[in-house]
C-alpha cells in the first residue's frame, strides 16, 4: 500500500510518499501508529486532530481495515479557494 | 466542468463557452478569487498552491453533486489553479449556470463553502522574510 503527506506534514517526514507492507499495516489505527513511531513529531498533530486521512481519495475518520492496494493519504486542514 | 490547472484561464472565455451551449440559461452566477497582496498583517509576496488533484476532482464531482441535488443547476464550472501564484493572480473560478437566479446564486456560495471545507488544496503564503501553511479552518 501506499501513504502519501502532502503541505507541511512531507516537511515532517522529508517523503512525499512510501510504501508500507500490508501485512504489518492492518488498519488505520495501525498506520497511526507507525507514522507516530516513525515521526515522532507528528505525534502532537494527530493528538490535536489536525492530522486528515484519505483512502482511496475518500476522508475517513473511522478506523477502517486496509488493503494492499490502497492509497492513504495524510494532510492537514485544507486552505484552498 | 471541473478543472485542475496551474495555467490563468480567462473568465469571460471560460463562461462564454459553457453557456452558448445551453439556451436554457438564464442566469450565472460567479465568483473568482484572487491572491491579495496582505493576510495576518503581512505583506504576501507570492502563494504557492499544492494539491492531491485525484482527491480534489473527486470531492469537487461531490460538492457539485450535492449542490444539484438541493438546487436547479443547468451546468456549474469550477477552475482552481496550483502552483506558484502572484499577487493580482486568480485562484478559483466557480460559476453555476440555472434558469432562474436563486439557483445560481445560492448553489455558488455552498459550492465555495465546501471547496473551502473539503477540497484538498494547500496554500504557502510567501513574505517578505518568511513563509506560512495557511490552514482554512483557523
Amino acid at each position: 500500500m501506499k501513504i502519501i503527506y502532502f503541505a507541511w506534514i512531507k516537511d515532517i517526514t522529508n517523503f512525499p510518499e512510501e510504501l508500507l507492507d500490508p501485512n504489518e499495516i492492518k488498519n488505520l489505527d495501525s498506520l497511526k501508529k507507525y507514522i507516530v513511531s516513525k515521526y515522532p513529531d507528528l505525534k502532537k498533530h494527530l493528538d490535536q486532530e489536525i492530522l486528515r486521512f484519505a483512502v482511496n481519495q475518500e476522508y475517513i475518520i473511522e478506523n477502517i481495515d486496509l488493503k494492499k492496494n490502497d492509497e492513504i493519504a495524510v494532510f492537514p486542514p485544507v486552505s484552498g479557494g | 466542468m471541473i478543472k485542475i490547472q496551474k495555467e490563468d484561464f480567462n473568465s469571460d472565455e471560460e463562461i462564454h463557452n459553457i453557456k452558448k451551449i445551453h439556451s436554457n440559461v438564464g442566469a450565472v452566477n460567479s465568483f473568482i478569487g484572487y491572491v491579495r497582496d496582505n493576510n495576518n498583517n503581512e505583506n504576501v509576496q507570492s502563494i504557492n498552491i499544492e494539491v492531491y488533484k485525484d482527491m480534489a476532482y473527486r470531492q469537487l464531482e461531490k460538492i457539485i453533486n450535492e449542490a444539484n441535488i438541493k438546487w436547479k443547476l443547468i451546468d456549474c464550472l469550477i477552475i482552481h489553479r496550483y502552483g506558484k501564484l502572484k499577487v493580482n493572480n486568480k485562484i478559483v473560478l466557480v460559476t453555476c449556470f440555472s434558469e432562474h437566479r436563486k439557483d445560481s446564486f445560492e448553489s455558488c456560495n455552498y459550492i465555495m463553502d465546501y471547496l473551502k471545507k473539503d477540497a484538498p488544496f494547500w496554500k504557502k503564503e510567501f513574505y517578505n522574510n518568511k513563509s506560512e501553511w495557511l490552514s482554512n479552518s483557523k
